[in-house]
């Protein structure tokens, strides 16, 4: 598998504070990878340096081997690399309908054709039966699903999900799980932002952690679990105990 | 066209035909002027509302598109000799140079700050033509020469006549409009205006869209600018870079329903009517009455219903089919 991500000696400072330093890893095509970490941990920064929100202070972000760094974030998501956010962002006065439309315009400017994608989106996240609600008028999960048939109408090859489970009950994280595992049995390449431990381990094939803003482990979700400085960082020590226990962190 | 229905198409006509009837049937000549004024303000408030409506860029400055028309065709007819017409169209122009330096600068901003900056744009051109007596007349101005029936010079007998000019601008605006919210430009603009960060996200390349819409807004409003001078044969810095003119452009539009393809035009009806009415009715008694009572009636309507009247029309109205095109712009007060 080629390499459909590669971010490289990432740094961004806020004034005093280095929100990310140095951070590195390789995201291969048709895989899920979950950054995780504490709040503050520079997650989210990671992703707006990534998707042109914020401007890196150095470093390197090459997807398909193409630098991206410096793009404006509407120029990353025609390379293919669309984006979801952490407090979703409907456009609340549009439908489900027009608010996928707008995302399948970037790749057909036809209106019909577009409907035609964005219905497509809907129907994959399962959405359908609101197409005509207005996006304000939704409920918390159904606006994550929103955001996501927004992004896939876009036609990426490259999904980054930001925090898409906070705010869900149980039943309705065992459905965006099953969302996920979708996407990427689409092809789809995934990184994903979550606190949701229970869904990271069952959609995550690499995981990579961070704290302080800086990648303190990375590697397959078992060897994570186990790690002593992923659990003194985030984790904490009850967790492996929780997690065969079968509840969430 | 094709997805406007039968009956939409049929109430089209009658208005049409009502609206090229009324100045046969209705001869007074200050009836005509209000026809004149309430059409005038509909197009301004129209092209106000493809930047201020859809996308919710609140302008308050489109009085320096009015006076770059008004001045243009202006000074191209008494130093050059050329018909207004033809000012009318490189005032259009002009504004629509102007209008990429001043979005470039006010575009940066967002929010009440944007506002801001545009009143500032306009009254520094104001004071631009205030102060340059050389090129524009300075603060006296100057009435424009009085050719009798020239039509080719945008100079008619009858007020009639001015009433159609300033129809076919309206028709012009509208249907611009209607291309626009129909296509993905549309779609574009009311998500800039709901959230320009999840817009750029799912490609829209928002600073290029903002430019290219405020070119059109620009280019629109000129053209207000070179007819009102035609129609009142009269320039000067004050009432063609009047404050007002912003204001009325946004008012119109905000009353009536911003981001709606008519809701400029039912604003206007409104604002215009009651003005007229109260001025006749109230004018005369205590000075001011007239414009505290306006000033109650705009604040019941912003209070009340704050998406506008054409948000109450099509809350009464939903109907599935209209459900589609990106619903109309909320509040933006």
């Amino acid at each position: 598998m080629s390499d459909a991500l590669v971010i490289a000696g990432l740094n961004k400072r806020f004034g005093g504070l280095r929100a990310v330093q140095d951070v590195s890893f390789t995201v291969k095509q048709s895989e899920t990878v979950a950054l995780i970490g504490p709040n503050g941990a520079g997650k989210t920064t990671s992703f707006h340096l990534i998707t042109g929100f914020h401007h890196a202070d150095s470093g390197s972000v090459k997807a398909f081997g193409r630098e991206i760094v410096g793009l404006k974030p509407h120029d990353v998501c025609a390379l293919g690399l669309a984006r979801t956010f952490q407090v979703a962002k409907p456009f609340g006065a549009m439908t489900v309908l027009a608010n996928v439309m707008t995302g399948a315009f970037l790749r057909d400017r036809h209106v019909a054709a577009a409907r035609e994608t964005a219905r497509e989106a809907i129907e994959f996240v399962g959405l359908s039966a609101r197409e005509q609600t207005r996006a304000k008028d939704l409920t918390t999960i159904d606006q994550r699903r929103l955001e996501m048939a927004r992004a896939l109408a876009t036609q990426p090859k490259i999904l980054l999900l930001d925090e898409v489970m906070a705010g869900l009950n149980p039943s309705e994280i065992d459905q965006a799980v099953a969302l996920v595992g979708k996407l990427s049995q689409a092809g789809l390449t995934i990184v994903i932002v979550e606190h949701v431990m229970r869904a990271i381990m069952a959609v995550a094939r690499h995981i990579v952690v961070l704290d302080h803003g800086q990648k303190i482990a990375e590697g397959a979700p078992k060897e994570i679990v186990e790690n002593p400085e992923v659990i003194r960082a985030y984790l904490g020590s009850g967790y492996v105990h929780h997690l065969a226990g079968g509840s969430h962190a | 066209m094709a997805d406007l229905n039968k009956w939409s198409l049929l109430a089209l006509a009658v208005l049409a035909a009502v609206l090229l009837a009324l100045p046969q049937v209705v001869t007074n000549s200050f009836a005509v002027d209000i026809f004149i004024r309430i059409l005038l303000f509909s197009f301004i408030g129209v092209a106000w509302n493809l930047m201020g409506g859809y996308a919710k860029q609140l302008s308050l400055g489109h009085a320096a598109y009015f006076g770059l028309g008004a001045y243009t065709s202006t000074i191209m007819q008494i130093d050059f000799n050329i018909s207004p017409w033809i000012g009318m169209i490189a005032g259009g122009v002009v504004a629509m140079l102007a209008s990429l330096p001043i979005g470039w600068l006010c575009f940066r901003l967002r929010g009440p700050y944007f506002t801001i900056a545009t009143i500032a744009t306009a009254q520094a051109l104001m004071l631009v033509f205030l102060k340059f007596r050389d090129f524009a007349w300075g603060a006296e101005g100057t009435t424009l020469p009085n050719l009798g029936s020239a039509p080719l010079m945008m100079q008619f007998e009858t007020k009639a006549s001015y009433y159609y000019v300033v129809l076919g601008l309206l028709a012009v605006g509208l249907l611009i409009t209607y291309r626009i919210e129909k296509s993905w430009i549309g779609y574009y603009l009311v998500a800039i205006g709901e959230d320009e960060d999840a817009a750029e996200a799912i490609g829209v390349n928002a600073p290029r869209i903002k430019r290219d819409i405020y070119m059109i807004s620009a280019f629109l409003t000129a053209l207000a600018g070179t007819f009102y001078t035609q129609y009142i044969y009269f320039i000067d810095p004050a009432t063609a870079f009047s404050f007002n003119i912003s204001i009325e452009a946004a008012l119109v539009s905000i009353v009536g329903g911003i981001g709606t393809l008519w809701g400029p035009v039912i604003g206007t009806v409104l604002l215009e009517t009651t003005s007229a009415l109260l001025q006749s009715w109230l004018g005369s008694s205590t000075g001011g009455i007239q414009l505290t009572v306006y000033a109650l009636i705009l604040m019941a309507v912003i209070l009340w219903r704050p998406t506008g009247l054409m948000g109450m029309l099509n809350e009464m109205l939903q109907r599935p089919a209209h459900h589609e095109k990106p619903a109309r712009a909320r509040s933006v007060l």
